[in-house]
Formats: C-alpha cells, sequence, structure tokens
C-alpha cells in the first residue's frame, strides 16, 4: 500500500530560495526509506512539507490519503515526528512528558502510562524515567523523542536526523527497534541523513537529493545497476608477473574492474597459472557512498 | 474543550508554577499593589495630623451622607475609585507573564514545534494557550481581589469602627473590564511572539497596555475624571469589543508556517 506519495514537489521561500524542486516519489507501508543528502539539501523542508509544517509553493503531497497541507491535524493523528528542533520540557521528568504528549493525542490515562512504561524501557531510559529533562544528556533526548514520537502507535513515522548524536549501542538499539516497527508492525519510516553509511545499514530504498533535486530513487540493487553496474575485484598477491599488466592501489593490492561475479574464476586462474601467489580476493560492490560521489560528479559535469 | 487541550492547559498552569522566579513576579506585583498599598492609604488617613489646613482640605470632599466620619468617605473614595484603576495592573501583568512564558518560552525552547505535530490544529493550540492565560490571569485577580478585601475591611474596622462596602464599580472591574484587558494584553503578546525571539522583549508589549492604567490613576487622583458608573461600563464594554477583534486577528495570523519562522 501507498502510504507517502510526492508529486512534483516544490518548495520555495520567500526570500527566493528554491529549497525541494519537483520532487515526485512513492513509499509503501513496511519501507525504510533513507532520504539522503548533504547539509542545505533540502531534507528538513520536505519533512516540514509532508507534517503540513510547511505549504507547498507546487506540487502537492499526501500521507495515508490526507494532504498535511490542507488537513495537518488529520495526517498529525497517525504520524511520528522525530526532528532536532522538536523538543520536549524540561521542567518535567521523562516520564511526565510521555504522559503529557500521551493525552494530547488522546490516549487514554491508564493506556498512556503503559505505554510510556514499554517505551521506555525500549528505549534503554528506564533509569532516567523520573529524572528532569534538564538532566538528560542529549542522546537520552534524542531516544526520548523517538519514544514521544511512537507513543501513538503511528503508521507513518519521520525520523530527521535520528541518530546523529547517539553512541554505537544506543544507535543499534534504535536500529534495531526501527526495524521491527517497519517489519512487525509495517510501519512506513521516512528516515533524513547524511550519514550514508549508516542509511545503508538500516534502510531497505533510498533517495539521493542535493540542491533540492531528487538525483536517483530506488534499491541499492537498482542504485548500482542504474550508476555503478559491476564491481571492483580486489586481490591480495604476490609474485605476479608484469607482464599481466594489473593495477595497484595504495594499500599494494591488485583493483581489477569486472562487469559481473562471472569473470572472477578466470582472472583468478590467468594469476595463478603465470605463477602468483593468491592470499585474498574480495569483489566490492559500489556503496552508497560511491554511488552517491558517482551521481553528484555527473550532475557537476551536465552543468558545465 | 477536549481531553488535548485540558492537557496542554494543564501543563501552561504546571510550567508557570514550577518556575520559581516567574511564580514570584505572580505574586510580588498583587502584594504590593493589594496589600502595602492600600493598607498605607488606610493608615495615613486615620493618623492624619489634626492640621487645619488638611481640615479645610478634606471639607472639600463631597459628603454624600453626613452621618458617616470624613475618614471614612475619604476611605470609600479610595477603596471605591481609586484601587480598581490599580488593580487593573494585575490582570495585565499575570496574563503578560503568562503569556509570555506559554507562547515565546515555548518557542524559544523549541517544544512548541512538537506540540504542533499533534492532532491539535492550530487554532486549537491558540485557543487553549490564551484559555491558560486567561485562566491564571483571572485566578490571580480573584485571589488579589479577596485578599485585598480582608485586608482592607480588618483595617478599617479596627482603626475606624466601621465596615466598607465595596460599591459596583468592582462588579464592573472584576466581571468586565478585567477579563477584557487581560485578553488584550494576551493577544499583544502573541501578536508580537511572531517576531519577538526572547520572553523578556515579548514582556515589553505589554507596557503599552500598563500606560493607560496609569494615565487612568492620575486622573482618578487628581479628580478630573472620577470613574462614574457610566463611565466605567462604557469603558469596559469598550475593551471588551476590542479584546474580541484583537482575538480574532490574532488566531487568523496562528498559522504553523508562521510559528516555526
Ligand atoms: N526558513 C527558511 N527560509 C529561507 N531559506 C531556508 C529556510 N529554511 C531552510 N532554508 C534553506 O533551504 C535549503 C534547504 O534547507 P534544509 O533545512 O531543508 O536542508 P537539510 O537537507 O535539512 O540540511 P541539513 O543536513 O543541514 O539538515 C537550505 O539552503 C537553507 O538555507
Ligand atoms: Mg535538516
Amino acid at each position: 500500500m501507498q502510504t507517502v506519495i510526492l508529486e512534483n514537489l516544490s518548495k520555495t521561500y520567500p526570500s527566493g530560495k528554491q529549497a525541494v524542486r519537483q520532487i515526485s516519489l512513492s513509499l509503501n507501508s513496511g519501507e525504510i526509506y533513507g532520504f539522503l543528502g548533504p547539509n542545505g539539501a533540502g531534507k528538513t523542508t520536505t519533512v516540514k512539507l509532508l507534517t503540513g509544517m510547511l505549504t507547498p509553493s507546487g506540487g502537492c503531497c499526501s500521507v495515508l490519503g490526507t494532504d498535511p497541507a490542507l488537513n495537518p491535524a488529520k495526517t498529525h493523528e497517525n504520524m511520528g515526528v522525530v526532528t532536532e528542533h522538536a523538543q520536549m520540557y524540561d521542567n518535567l521528568t521523562g516520564f511526565d512528558n510521555l504522559i503529557f504528549y500521551a493525552s494530547v493525542f488522546g490516549i487514554a490515562s491508564e493506556e498512556g502510562k503503559k505505554r510510556a512504561d514499554t517505551l521506555l524501557r525500549q528505549l534503554g531510559l528506564w533509569e532516567a524515567a523520573d529524572q528532569k529533562l534538564s538532566a538528560y544528556s542529549t542522546g537520552m533526548r534524542q531516544r526520548l523523542s523517538l519514544a514521544r514520537a511512537l507513543i501513538h502507535r503511528p503508521k507513518v513515522l519521520f525520523l530527521d536526523e535520528p541518530t546523529s548524536g547517539l553512541d554505537p549501542e544506543s544507535a543499534q538499539n534504535v536500529n534495531h527497534l526501527i526495524r521491527e516497527l517497519a517489519e512487525n508492525e509495517n510501519v512506513t519510516i521516512f528516515l533524513c541523513t547524511h550519514q550514508l553509511r549508516y542509511a545503508q545499514e538500516i534502510c531497505t530504498r533510498f533517495g539521493l537529493i542535493e540542491n533540492g533535486r531528487l538525483l536517483a530513487s530506488g534499491t541499492l540493487q537498482e542504485l548500482q545497476a542504474k550508476t555503478l553496474p559491476g564491481a571492483l575485484l580486489k586481490i591480495r598477491a604476490d609474485h605476479v608477473p608484469a607482464d599481466l599488466t594489473l593495477n595497484r592501489d595504495t594499500d599494494g593490492q591488485y583493483e581489477i574492474k569486472i562487469r559481473s561475479e562471472e569473470d572472477i574464476p578466470a582472472i583468478i586462474r590467468r594469476i595463478v597459472e603465470a605463477g602468483g601467489n593468491i592470499y585474498s580476493a574480495a569483489a566490492k560492490r559500489p556503496t552508497l557512498e560511491d554511488i552517491y560521489f558517482s551521481l553528484t560528479a555527473q550532475k557537476k559535469e551536465e552543468e558545465v | 474543550m477536549n481531553q488535548a487541550m485540558t492537557a496542554v492547559i494543564k501543563k501552561d498552569f504546571k510550567g508557570i508554577t514550577s518556575n520559581r522566579r516567574l511564580f514570584a513576579s505572580l505574586l510580588i506585583v498583587p502584594l504590593a499593589l493589594m496589600i502595602i498599598l492600600p493598607s498605607i492609604f488606610i493608615f495615613m488617613i486615620h493618623f492624619i495630623p489634626d492640621d487645619p489646613d488638611v481640615q479645610k482640605l478634606l471639607d472639600l470632599i463631597p459628603r454624600l451622607d453626613p452621618s458617616v466620619s470624613i475618614e471614612l468617605t475619604v476611605a470609600g473614595l479610595i477603596v471605591n475609585y481609586i484601587l480598581p484603576v490599580f488593580f487593573l495592573i494585575i490582570p495585565i501583568m499575570a496574563a503578560s507573564i503568562m503569556a509570555a512564558s506559554s507562547f515565546v518560552g515555548e518557542k524559544e525552547k523549541h517544544t512548541l514545534e512538537t506540540l504542533l505535530y499533534s492532532p491539535l490544529s492550530a487554532g486549537q493550540i491558540f485557543r487553549a494557550k490564551v484559555m491558560a492565560s486567561f485562566l491564571l490571569s483571572m485566578t490571580v485577580s480573584m485571589i488579589s481581589f479577596l485578599a485585598m478585601f480582608a485586608v482592607v475591611e480588618t483595617e478599617v474596622f479596627f482603626l475606624m469602627g466601621s465596615l466598607l462596602l465595596p460599591d459596583i464599580n468592582w462588579l464592573i472591574v472584576l466581571l468586565l473590564l478585567s477579563p477584557s484587558v487581560s485578553l488584550i494584553a494576551i493577544t499583544l503578546i502573541v501578536r508580537g511572539s511572531a517576531k519577538a525571539q526572547s520572553v523578556e522583549e515579548s514582556q515589553q508589549s505589554a507596557v503599552f497596555l500598563i500606560i493607560p492604567v496609569l494615565l487612568l490613576i492620575v486622573g482618578q487622583f487628581s479628580g478630573v475624571m472620577l470613574l462614574n458608573v457610566w463611565i466605567l461600563l462604557g469603558l469596559s464594554i469598550l475593551c471588551a469589543a476590542a479584546a474580541w477583534l484583537l482575538m480574532q486577528r490574532a488566531l487568523g495570523k496562528f498559522t504553523y508556517e508562521m510559528l516555526l519562522r
């Protein structure tokens, strides 16, 4: 089921800045969509459009069948949002904060307490539940924000840099939770980040944006096939005869561009038959980072 | 009024009562204006020296009922004509402090954005917050009035041997004028909250409301315009109309986009 739909969505700020330009894409339920781009690319602006905080200057969008610009209050009923600017109250405890947001979402008091309890435990904040927020660290606040966004069991979750301030253990914890939500509860997750490696780890599909434009969108395999087909074979070997004319990288490993894995046996056989010793061989598919840099380079060439 | 709006109102109340600095400023002004100031007036009237000049001055005061002592007449004038005007400062101050912390304070601390992601519409959030400021302002005003009344009656009774009844002026001020001015104060703060980046900055706009009140006080003392019931009623209705108009305009401007700027 398509839950989030963007059609030629555009936003020009009153200052004249075109932050989002004609973006079209759609998300299915249970999908973790990584919305990736450098600082100032327009990620946060897109989230604000999808959550009804900004009205588009062109095109339209819908979340669960409702246009957030026309009926923001209704879309918020089934939507959870985590952004760095959505803070909670310092003078309340973590638990009381969650209880407050539960009642704002119309959850009955007993039910709200249970839900807050569960979420605090899941996010490793149980010990800090009765501390005032003013005593929370950045990472604790970020995890509490996620708990807040999940309090009403949303069907769509917007996460703007959700793990930027987390230590590796908490980040893993959060990733686990996000994956579980998508897989078991069919929640659609729209995740903005500029950390490409992090995104590759957790997202099922990606959209790369730069300067407000969507450069490409698809699964890792699709993006690899479209922009950087093939792979790089890295071989650590010695006594390789020079007439094989193989390139060496900075670590002294041999690098060979291949079209597919089918090419590998022939190459290895050639080296061995020529008298070389092979210690390791690995085919490296382009990472999201490689794809991203190749796409932005292409873009620059086109502009020149 | 649904559960969510009630939750927002309760939270706003808790925000102000748990902040010691704000709570102290909510207490000090009523204490000064409604307890200390009236007491000074009453003690002054009672212990005034029997100087012939002062006596002549006092004789100028119109005495409706010759059976009532001069002292009591003057005390009555102060309580029913001067204090109601001073009293107006209280709803203005309480409403401004609360509105500034609940609108601008939340914007400053980035908690308003979180509230905007809730299923409450911008209009509902606006109404809940105005309601919180209004309720607090009315509560503080009412308590101040009752405290003032208790203190003044006790003092008058022990010093002058009689009780003073508050007249209809107080009724108009309590039920009509002070609710209207507190709503005006709230709208001024909310209007300013779009631009103001700090709580202090936005509280300054309430000063513009205090100025007419100060003029009224001066007018009352100099006797230029001893407020009669009809003038007071007219003024109250005017303020109520202004409050309603300003409120509608502020509500119209209260949108997500404006708030996140
Ligand atoms: N309120 C605003 N008024 C004018 N321009 C804005 C406003 N907000 C953002 N911009 C501009 O729009 C562009 C996109 O900003 P946006 O915040 O969406 O980027 P982002 O992808 O979230 O970046 P980051 O990774 O730094 O969070 C930027 O060039 C920014 O300067
Ligand atoms: Mg951003």
